[in-house]
């Protein structure tokens, strides 16, 4: 029996084996146009519309569009939305490629680079400079936005990475049902949260949930917080010099805004779970304990993202009655995160897409499909959501905006300010932590 | 005498075998609990762990509903027409006991809402009262009914690539505008390019090939390496060796170039090539020492009988040496089926299963009740063929180790 099976599959397999390579091209043939059928509606539709409009800028129906993101799941279907529009328009084809694997997008910038390229910050803007095509040259509009907006992507007087999407970080979400069962009011500077802070420990209610484990990430929750807390003692100036190493990250302003936060991240009667609770919990769960039932905390601080995972968690949860969120107190300036296009391809379709995002209608239909912020400044008045619009204010609305510190000083050193915040949570010296930090803020700004 | 003979071969064994059971059962408990979890809805998923099936729902609000709501609104929470308490679209309404405590401060009909007993001043103390009694009325009313029942959508979603709010056969049903944009809501769906089915396809594609080829061509490298006289063998059979150190992360680029400058990135010959240059050296490797141990008289008496090289291959080595094409063919198959970074790299248009599955979950970790279907969709093969193969991978990891 056992012989027959093993010599069948043999047979089989040098049946197989003998006519490998003719199946292969038959296959490849076939499997290449059967492929991207979610686009092929929209190019058997294209014919029929008269003349390519002016928004397609040349292309023809048929280009095709090579994009990388990171975006997968349920954010690819929003990104899918917004390009829609377009797609439908000029019948051009979008082969899409989700990676959040730098590696995969280095492999592809080296031998076959996307069209365009989506990416959370602006580092492959110092890796590919040369490889970049500079956005004014391929349609993009530099006037609809604002300048700090344009300042992270420019280099040498080239500009090279545009935002399409943002997202607000000093804003702490809250249960509005919640603080009007105890009474509590809204604090609108920082002062007033230290006093609030305090009132809920005597209530005894836990003020914060600030877990922010994050596997070999953990630590950036912390750093968010304790860039909030120094853009409201010492503000977005201070930030700034930070960031360009004027002021090193031992300095006395940082000792006391991280005084401040071991304060609070330490102990059991401001977060959940003291210190243990703070580097152990991961911080999508720190997220959902003030909204859980019973509420474990009062108050947490996390960037936008976080009203979506509220409701993915509890769907029954209502925005503006259940949570909600207001601006950090006494904030004189918002952080915040984007994500950046950059463009690799001159083809029309590019330029059709470049010129789409930047423009009037991009922005609006980003907006309205509610893919987080867009930094363009045409989309102000168009976000359909409440909340959306509530952020977008918040943003527009914002005395100064400075990037995450994290995010925007090379990685050595954003690395080195989570270890500092981790040992200091462990129990170790706030100074000499940060001092090992300072040595590597001082190394990573060295050219 | 025999008795006890048996009872002491028993006791000597038993820490081996316990050992192992806990082995089997640390190895299981994962793979079970995402087995389990894969019939759970999405809001089961959410609301407990996989454990919690058996147990029946347990009611701690239910004292307290009998203390402060039961003589009025009565046992079932009906007895008042205009507050039906089992009434799910009113309970919806109170999510949480935040929520509640406000309208139970209302006077009603001129008198406190609660009076006996009242609730504690302290809002701390009246929400702790609370709390359980809203998940007991949440119980109570059915609106949280179908946390307990098992699923089979979340195979349905993983198979089609569904990446909405709710899932792939209520939106069908509803005819929701998004679903309709992607999906035609029958059997062609599950070809859907962003599906688990059109993986399937493309994995097995990848896969079949990419274990033939290399099996083949291995036979013949080692056939000629054991049997056939030729200058230099020795020196080619060692660099071929030692060209299993090169690490596969370091040619990716390079042969990313090479294919784009060829015509065939993102192909499927070009991703059946690559599996098959990094599984040659290692796979003739095993099948010349396998092939080196067959009885030289047999080769002999062959070439005497006037029998040339191809058909002492055909008719005397493949036949011989199944064993260990088989054990060779499983590792390949498994190694090719798991295999993400080269798929990720030389195949992003025809996303295989490991690539699929990335895609379907959200980057900061949402929608991962799909996962769950997803990764048992993408473990049946691999697990058919263990079972069916099992006995060829322990002398498959014999087969380089002792030479015959």
């Amino acid at each position: 029996m056992k012989a027959k099976f093993v010599l069948f599959v043999m047979i089989v397999g040098l049946l197989l084996a003998a006519c490998g390579p003719q199946p292969a091209e038959t296959v490849v043939t076939e499997a290449a146009p059967a492929e991207p059928a979610a686009t092929e509606a929209p190019a058997t539709e294209a014919p029929a519309e008269p003349a390519a409009p002016e928004m397609c800028m040349g292309a023809q129906p048929g280009d095709e569009l090579t994009v990388m993101y990171v975006w997968s799941g349920a954010e690819e279907e929003k990104l899918n939305a917004i390009f829609k529009p377009l797609v439908d328009t000029c019948g051009i084809k979008i082969v899409a490629e989700s990676t959040r694997d730098a590696a995969v997008v280095d492999t592809r910038v080296q031998s076959a680079p996307p069209d365009i390229l989506f990416w959370p910050s602006t580092a492959p803007v110092d890796l590919y400079t040369d490889k970049l095509v500079p956005l004014d040259t391929v349609g993009g509009i530099a006037e609809n936005y604002a300048s700090y907006w344009l300042d992270l992507g420019t280099r040498d007087g080239k500009w090279l990475a545009v935002p399409v999407k943002a997202d607000i970080k000093s804003i702490v979400w809250y249960s509005p049902a919640q603080f009007e069962a105890f009474g509590y009011e809204v604090p609108t500077t920082f002062e007033e949260l230290d006093a609030l802070v305090e009132k809920m420990v005597a209530d005894g209610n836990v003020p914060w949930s600030m877990g922010m484990e994050s596997g070999a990430a953990t630590g950036w929750t912390g750093s968010d917080f304790i860039q909030d807390i120094l853009l409201a003692q010492q503000g977005p100036e201070y930030v700034s010099k930070i960031i360009s190493g004027e002021i090193p990250y031992n300095d006395a302003g940082v000792l006391q805004a991280y005084q401040t936060y071991y304060k609070w991240a330490s102990d059991p009667k401001y977060t959940v779970g003291g210190a243990e609770g703070t580097l152990n919990t991961a911080f999508l769960d720190a997220i959902y304990k003030p909204f859980a039932s019973p509420a474990e905390a009062m108050m947490v601080k996390q960037s936008g993202f976080a009203g979506g995972e509220i409701v993915k968690q509890f769907p029954n949860l209502v925005y503006g009655t259940d949570f909600d969120f207001f601006p950090f107190p006494g904030a004189k300036g918002m952080q915040g995160g984007a994500d950046f296009m950059m463009v690799f391809g001159t083809s029309n379709a590019t330029k059709a897409m470049v010129a789409y995002l930047t423009g009037p209608e991009g922005a609006a239909n980003w907006a309205q499909a509610g893919f987080d912020l867009s930094p363009n400044k045409l989309a102000a008045g168009k976000y359909t959501d409440a909340q959306l619009a509530k952020k977008g204010e918040a943003l527009a609305n914002a005395a100064g905006f400075t990037p995450d510190i994290g995010d925007t000083i090379p990685a050595p050193f954003g690395e080195a300010e989570w270890k500092a915040i981790i040992e200091v949570l462990q129990g170790g010296d706030i100074q000499a932590a940060l001092d090992k930090a300072a040595q590597a803020q001082a190394e990573a700004l060295k050219k | 005498m025999k008795p006890f003979s048996r009872l002491n071969h028993i006791l000597r064994n038993l820490p081996v075998h316990l050992a192992l059971i806990i082995m089997c059962l640390l190895w299981i408990l994962p793979t079970l609990g995402l087995f389990v979890t894969s019939f759970r809805s999405r809001e089961a998923v959410r609301a407990s762990g996989w454990w919690t099936i058996l147990q029946r729902e347990q009611q701690p609000g239910q004292a307290g509903y009998e203390t402060y709501c039961a003589s009025c609104h009565g046992p079932r929470g009906d007895a008042l027409a205009e507050a039906d308490l089992s009434d799910p679209a009113l309970i919806a309404k109170y999510p949480r006991a935040n929520r509640l405590l406000p309208v139970l401060k209302q006077e009603i009909n001129g008198m406190p809402h609660l009076s006996d007993p009242a609730l504690p001043e302290n809002p701390k103390d009246a929400l702790d009262t609370l709390t359980p009694i809203v998940t007991y009325l949440q119980t109570l009313s059915g609106e949280s009914d179908q946390t307990a029942r098992l699923t089979l959508r979340n195979y349905a979603d993983a198979l089609v690539g569904y990446k909405g709010t709710q899932d792939y056969i209520t939106d069908c049903q509803q005819g929701t505008a998004s679903a309709l944009a992607k999906f035609r809501c029958d059997a062609s769906d599950l070809l859907n390019p962003e599906g688990m089915g059109r993986a399937f396809i493309n994995t097995l594609i990848v896969a079949i090939p990419s274990t033939i080829l290399p099996v083949f061509f291995a036979a013949l490298a080692a056939y000629a390496f054991a049997w056939m006289d030729f200058k230099g063998r020795q020196w080619l059979f060692a660099i071929l060796v030692g060209l299993q150190i090169v690490p596969l992360q370091m040619t990716l680029v390079p042969i990313a170039r090479l294919y784009v400058s060829l015509g065939m990135a993102d192909t499927f010959l070009g991703i059946w090539l690559f599996h098959t240059g990094f599984g040659l050296p290692y796979a003739i490797y095993l099948m010349r020492n396998f092939i080196g141990g067959l009885p030289r008289e047999m080769f002999e008496s062959a070439y005497i009988d006037g029998a040339n090289h191809w058909l002492v291959f055909l008719r005397m080595v493949l036949p011989l040496s199944l064993p260990a094409i088989a054990s060779l063919g499983i590792f390949q198959f498994l190694w090719v089926w798991n295999d993400f970074l080269v798929a990720k790299v030389f195949l992003a248009t025809h996303p295989v299963l490991t690539v699929q599955v990335t895609n379907l979950i959200d980057p900061r970790g949402g929608n991962w009740h799909i996962l769950t279907g997803a990764a048992f969709l993408s473990f049946i093969i691999p697990m058919i063929v263990f079972f069916a193969f099992q006995r060829y991978f322990v002398r498959g990891l014999l087969a380089g180790s002792v030479k015959g």
